[in-house]
């Protein structure tokens, strides 16, 4: 089976939230061909490339309140869609990116010549596929005068010609428009007319007229995540329907049968597996993994904090901006025509870069306007040599005094200021990452994260934070091959409790009651107790993932339970009364065997939650600030490894929750 | 190949609409005449290659003065239950040209253009949603008994739909198995939308809930086909493969255009009976368990139509004792009958097989098997 992503401009965030459920509960989905026309391509593209979640959202989200800033939305001259695609692009695709998505990334594109539909699928370089996304997402005029060249020839937005181009007869089409597509929205309307543009099926109903219009005015972050939301729950109910939700141990059957033939016979897929069924059920009361909607949170947030923003929030103040544009417009555009002419030339970004990469030490600000360029350098020496025509310009131009000069450059310093820090970062983390991929190169590092959080009784006199204590513990350690099993054959299980053994180095962001040997006493239940579920699997990129999750409400240590948590444990087991919510709690613990009807965990919006990989919570869920930091702190694992357990109050389960990451590359 | 022989029209206006030299053709805006219209039915009806007759039956005063309902009949020769065939909105007979080989081969199939649609003709219904209904169901009984049909199998698509589970409400005797596809206006509305809708697309709403759903094809006038191919591509493409010889993407927008360009009765006639935007004023939830038990109802529909699919629940939450069989056409949208012809024809014609084989269990009529069998080929070798 075939994807399609409908084109959408700004609406593409449901596509974020498609893509997140497709890679959960449906990563087989994702080895054959994906195809798109201008936002659904880059959907495409970075489910391909298997892309962080996260930062993608983020991009997305950077793109849109960038564009809801201005007077006139994203019309405003100064605001340059082409070219904030182009750095999400650049920053985001890696080197090899047209090796891995040629032949699979069915591009959409409308060729200018003669209006005519073309799907490109083969990408010779990395800037190839770049153009050739960038070409399929532009809209002439909104997105700039000249369309993007491919191989030559100009195109423009696919969603001119074939807005959801199907590959073969089961594909499975996505479109944020309620309409005749497979996964889309589902308005509750009654509508009888739809119309069809570019292949793409629209009812006429309210919301979708709302959402036409949010195609090029991104709407706020709040919608936006709501869309996201809505991208996440269409898809599971789709997935559902077709039953193609399996467990991951099915998965696994499924994905090694790709990848090798000759471990077939030993692995069957049996559709009436257990897990299956478990994961089903789990699959109905999840929700966007957490990585994207920390994302979301953040934006919101920033969105409406500020007195700026609360101002701007009143219908008065709407109303007085948009008296006001009259006005404003003639300076925006001014501003506008010259950052353009700056922009016009191409030389002045791809100097900055090379000059900080090659000197990291040599800072460089530069500024300029129209055809005049200044050249501030606390590193004088290396750039003279770099930049023989800039100095000329300067010294061209001594009619102006210095402080003329200054003065005209004012409002352009801050900008290159701002640039210049923005370059700096970027390739400080690019030579991060450098370091970090060579590494693994060499030895085997194992990433491991426990999130225990554990919550108060009810007995206690009520305190404004219920969270008893809380530890998030990550630690990285990387081994030597030699004395690991890593040459072994991939399909092997680990012997976690021989890796565990070892003495890890590990940080604990905040501990209240637990002190260091609470870290030796998680390795202790971990070896001596059998684990609940625990998945072992190896996936395409040659990544073998152990997920165990171990039931600790039986342990007698006093550091994992408290003697009055023991006594409510034991005197919940006997007790009648327990609350819809705890059964939904206990649910969690006997590996989701459910007596309860689905509906009774679809209500109750607050349950606990655990899940094989269990970055999936309950949608009420209590956010801790320590959660950012500890996701801030390790960007160099891959995001379906972060663990969070959130336990409402009065549970009295405890479940250790325990992923591990193995990543080893033959060597 | 083609048996027009066959067809005769008991009416044909020859004289067109007067053009007279104060005003030609060429200066109306509407471009709708009676004989284009006929003649783009007649040519998209040579893919069919089961021989028909059009006529134009006369109902008398139902809701005008003299109303007449253009019906295609095939296959009238066998003695089967026959299968009644009822459009939805802004289509026409013409549209379903390829399910009545399908349909057609074991029993007769009869096709009308619904009063105020199609070439049947224009009166003006009752402002009221319940009375106006009435009077599309009486219309529909009226022809029945022109027709002489006893009792029949009913498929109603879309609006037809909703008809023709009114229809078997009023007149359960006539109704052996009623068969929906995709029908409209069967849940109640909701009471609140879920989703809040900001306040500029409300207004837009609000100002076009006076038009009839259709007014922009009639005010498009010369560019209406066009108009149509440009917002429903689709709908060509669905017929352009059975059609390859004829150029569907000219003939089917034409074609709809001409059957949606005259005085729009009916639809002014769905438009009361639809409240704001789509839904209906007097669902069939209401009634659903007025509904004969004995009649098995057969649900179909596309798995991507966005239309609401509540109609399930509901007949299967009020007529639990019943029969009733639901069933979802992957990879079809709403106008099930043309994505997926093949398996809807399927569908349809077990139906059917299940209504003739409940008959000779209940022995209610002596199956007249060896005369219906050997009569559809004759019929067909003797024109071919």
């Amino acid at each position: 089976m075939n994807l399609s992503f409908a084109g959408c401009g700004f609406l593409g965030i449901y596509h974020v939230g498609v893509a997140c459920c497709f890679r959960k509960y449906a990563p087989h989905l994702l080895l054959n061909k994906i195809s798109g026309a201008s936002a659904g391509a880059m959907a495409a593209c970075c489910l391909l490339l298997d892309l962080p979640l996260g930062e993608t959202t983020s991009d997305v989200l950077r793109v849109a309140t960038e564009a809801r800033k201005k007077s006139l939305g994203p019309f405003n001259p100064s605001f340059n869609i082409h070219q904030l695609l182009l750095e999400g692009l650049e920053r985001f695709l890696p080197d090899d990116a047209h090796i891995r998505v040629s032949g699979k990334l069915h591009i959409s594109l409308t060729r200018v010549r003669d209006g005519k539909n073309v799907i490109v699928s083969q990408f010779d370089s990395r800037e190839e596929l770049i153009q050739a996304l960038l070409a399929s997402a532009f809209i002439p005029v909104f997105s700039g005068l000249f369309p993007p060249k491919f191989k030559g020839v100009r195109y423009m937005d696919g969603g001119y010609s074939d807005n959801l181009p199907t590959l073969d007869e089961h594909t499975i089409t996505v479109s944020p428009f309620c309409g005749e597509s497979d996964i889309c929205p589902r308005d509750d309307s009654s509508q009888l007319f739809h119309i069809n543009i570019a292949n793409t099926s629209i009812e006429l109903s309210k919301h979708n007229i709302y959402r036409m219009v949010r195609i090029l005015f991104p709407p706020p972050p709040e919608t936006l995540a709501n869309m996201c939301k809505q991208g996440f729950d269409d898809a599971l109910r789709f997935l559902h329907k077709n039953n193609l939700i399996n467990c991951t141990k099915c998965l696994a059957v499924q994905s090694t049968f790709v990848v090798s033939d000759t471990l077939e016979e030993n692995l069957i897929y049996d559709p009436q597996c257990t897990d299956c069924k478990i994961h089903r059920q789990e699959a109905l009361v999840s929700n966007v993994p957490d990585t994207v909607l920390n994302v979301f949170q953040e934006v919101i947030e920033s969105a409406n904090k500020g007195v700026s923003n609360w101002l701007f929030k009143h219908r008065g103040m709407k109303l007085l901006s948009v008296l006001s544009l009259p006005y404003t417009l003639p300076a925006d555009i001014m501003y506008a025509t010259f950052t353009k002419l700056h922009l016009l030339k191409p030389v002045v970004p791809q100097l900055k870069r090379r000059l900080v990469s090659h000197n990291a030490t040599s800072f460089q600000l530069l500024t300029s306007i129209g055809n005049q360029f200044e050249t501030f350098s606390f590193d004088y020496k290396p750039c003279q040599a770099l930049l023989p025509h800039n100095r000329n310009a300067c010294i061209k131009d001594p009619s102006l005094s210095v402080h003329e000069r200054f003065m005209a450059t004012a409002p352009q310093v801050g900008n290159a200021l701002w640039d210049v820090s923005k370059v700096v970062l970027d390739q400080m983390s690019n030579v991060l990452t450098r370091v970090n991929r060579k590494r693994q190169q060499i030895s085997a590092k194992i990433t491991c994260q426990l999130a225990i959080t554990e919550y108060s009784g009810g007995k206690e006199p009520p305190v404004d934070d219920l969270v008893e204590n809380k530890v998030n513990l990550n630690f990285t350690l990387d081994l030597d091959d030699c004395d690991l099993p890593l040459e072994q054959s991939p399909e092997r299980k680990f012997n976690t409790r021989q890796i565990l053994q070892r003495k890890p180095s590990f940080t604990i962001n905040k501990s209240d009651t637990m002190d260091d040997d609470t870290f030796d006493h998680i390795l202790q239940v971990t070896s001596h107790h059998e684990a609940i579920m625990a998945y072992y699997y190896l996936d395409e990129n040659n990544k073998v993932k152990v997920t165990e999750i171990f039931d600790v409400t039986e342990d007698e240590s006093p550091l994992l339970q408290t003697p009055c948590e023991k006594d409510v444990n034991t005197n919940l087991e006997f007790d009648d009364s327990w609350t819809d919510y705890n059964q939904v709690g206990e649910l969690a613990q006997d590996d989701l065997h459910s007596e309860y009807s689905l509906e009774d965990l679809l209500d109750s919006d607050k349950n606990v939650f655990s899940d094989p990989e269990s970055e999936w919570v309950g949608t009420c869920k209590v956010e801790e600030p320590e959660d950012d930091l500890r996701y801030s702190s390790n960007d160099a694992r891959p995001e379906s490894d972060r663990v969070t357990l959130k336990n409402e109050d009065n549970t009295k389960e405890k479940l250790l929750i325990h992923s591990r990451d193995f990543e080893y590359k033959n060597c | 190949m083609l048996e027009v022989a066959n067809k005769e029209e008991t009416e044909v206006e020859k004289n067109k609409q007067c053009s007279s030299w104060l005003s030609p053709s060429w200066l109306t805006w509407n471009k709708y005449s009676e004989g284009m219209l006929r003649t783009l039915e007649k040519r998209i009806l040579q893919i069919v290659k089961t021989p028909y007759r059009g006529c134009f039956v006369d109902i008398g005063p139902v809701v005008g003065p003299a109303d007449k309902i253009w019906t295609l009949s095939f296959n009238t020769n066998s003695q089967r239950t026959p299968l009644v065939l009822v459009q939805g909105l802004g289509a026409g007979v013409a549209l379903w040209c390829l399910n009545i080989d399908a349909l057609a081969a074991t029993r007769p199939v009869y096709a009308f253009d619904l009063l105020g649609f199609g070439r049947s003709s224009r009166p003006d219904f009752d402002s009221d949603a319940v009375d106006a209904e009435k009077q599309m169901v009486r219309s529909i009984e009226e022809w029945r008994k022109e027709m002489n049909l006893n009792e029949f199998i009913l498929l109603g698509h879309s609006l037809g739909g909703f008809l023709a589970a009114s229809y078997s409400i009023s007149y359960p005797n006539r109704v052996k198995h009623l068969i929906l596809s995709d029908p409209w206006g069967f849940p109640e509305k909701p009471s609140e939308s879920v989703q809040p809708v900001p306040l500029w697309v409300k207004t837009l709403s609000y100002m076009m809930q006076p038009f009839n759903p259709l007014a922009g094809v009639r005010a498009a006038g010369p560019f209406g086909p066009w108009f149509i191919n440009t917002l429903r591509p689709d709908i060509s493409k669905k017929y352009s493969n059975a059609l390859m010889e004829y150029s569907a993407d000219d003939l089917i927008p034409r074609y709809i255009y001409q059957c949606n360009s005259q005085y729009p009765s009916g639809e002014s006639a769905f438009h009361t009976m639809m409240s704001n935007f789509g839904w209906a004023k007097n669902p069939i939830v209401r009634r659903i368990d007025r509904l004969d038990k004995r009649i098995p109802i057969t649900l179909l529909y596309g798995s991507r139509s966005w239309i609401d699919h509540s109609a399930e629940d509901i007949i299967k939450l009020k007529r639990s004792d019943s029969y009733f069989k639901l069933q979802v056409i992957n990879g079809a949208g709403h106008h099930l009958y043309a994505d997926k012809p093949e398996a809807f024809n399927q569908i349809v014609n077990d139906a059917c097989a299940f209504t003739d084989a409940d008959q000779r269990n209940l022995a209610i009529m002596p199956p007249p098997d060896g005369s219906d069998e050997s009569d559809a080929p004759e019929s067909e070798k003797s024109l071919t």
